[in-house]
């Protein structure tokens, strides 16, 4: 196939990006040209296809019915969580409260012993047995990570 | 064009408040668009049918984010782009579309019309996503320069310029296919 150099013009031609000069002279050449006749042909073939819009059938209902799995799962998923958290937690305050005195018995115990301190939040845990303060220290830690995890949970599913 | 648009406004308001009849209509409206992006990045009829069906299920989970009805289109096409690029993520392959798929996307078997798909469809498969993307948004009917623009993140400008390189190197992917290409239609 020959080339012609007003070839090149062609997509600008077609996407309207020619000045009114540049397209007034490509018109005239093209009523003489076969070469570029052929290729408008040919790029208006390309375009043809490119324009066409292909269906996916019927598909609306599916949709929905995806769509309403989804969020079912989604509130189920969400309880389902949270049940698993509490009972993460209090299984792990039961285990807790099984493995301290053991470990009471170690030189750890002095670390969370905190009747040394006399003022303010440690003064008061520290009127209570370590054993104790280790067990509301622990508890505050837990529903504070709690209702953290919940509240991020409401977020993301907005 | 006004009114549609105002029409679209209020499909988007009553889906928010999941009324099944607007998103029907919605689906309705907007599938083809959103179907037509997809097969034309990923080449795969079946996979395409799916990710439909994914990216419209992301729209109405998300559709209160849509404060405009003028940027649905756009904001919908954005999606339709962001499943197919997880979807690449998760499968690393590209596979080409059968002859079968395509007869079926148009229920009737003319053969014509659906060689010269095919070889289109092989050719956009040699571009580079964005090329396709740019191509695909380009040439569809019924999407202005600005909301091609949105989508694609570049300026009215830009977008020119590059439609015209991508037109380009499509027609070279093309060469030897001419006659294909200009039997009767
Ligand atoms: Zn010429």
């Amino acid at each position: 196939m020959n080339s012609c150099q007003h070839a090149e013009k062609i997509v600008d031609y077609r996407l309207n990006q020619l000045t009114e000069e540049e397209k007034a002279v490509f018109e005239a050449h093209l009523k003489s040209c076969e070469i570029c006749q052929h290729e408008l042909q040919v790029e208006m073939a390309i375009e043809n296809e490119l324009s066409a819009e292909l269906d996916p059938g019927f598909i609306e209902n599916r949709i929905k019915a995806r769509l309403q799995l989804r969020q079912a799962r989604d509130v189920r998923s969400f309880w389902l969580y949270a049940f698993r958290m509490a009972v993460y937690g209090v299984t792990a305050t039961i285990v807790s409260m099984i493995l301290l005195p053991v470990l009471l018995k170690f030189p750890l115990s002095s670390v969370l012993d905190l009747s040394k301190y006399s003022s303010g939040l440690a003064g008061l845990l520290g009127q209570l047995a370590p054993f104790n303060a280790f067990v509301v220290i622990f508890g505050f830690c837990y529903i504070a990570v709690f209702f953290a995890s919940m509240y991020t949970l409401t977020q993301i599913r907005r | 064009m006004e009114s549609r648009l105002a029409d679209v406004g209020h499909l988007i308001q009553s889906a928010r408040d999941g009324d099944e009849r607007a998103m029907t209509e919605l689906i309705t409206i907007h599938k083809g668009l959103v179907f037509t992006i997809i097969l034309r990045m990923t080449n795969d009829y079946h996979t395409s049918q799916d990710l439909t069906q994914e990216t419209f299920i992301k729209v109405f989970m998300n559709i209160r984010k849509v404060k405009n009805a003028e940027h649905f289109k756009p904001w919908m096409c954005t999606i339709a782009r962001n499943v197919v690029r997880d979807y690449f993520r998760k499968v690393k392959r590209k596979r080409t579309v059968s002859f079968e798929e395509i007869k079926e996307l148009h229920g009737h078997s003319n053969i014509e019309i659906t060689r010269k798909r095919v070889i289109i469809q092989d050719a956009m498969a040699k571009l580079s996503e964005k090329d396709r993307m740019l191509l695909t948004l380009t040439y569809y009917q019924g999407l202005s320069l600005g909301e091609v623009a949105r989508v694609m993140k570049m300026s009215e400008n830009n977008i020119k310029v590059c439609v015209h390189r991508a037109r380009k190197r499509l027609r070279k992917y093309l060469e030897g296919y001419e006659h294909e290409l200009l039997s009767t239609c």
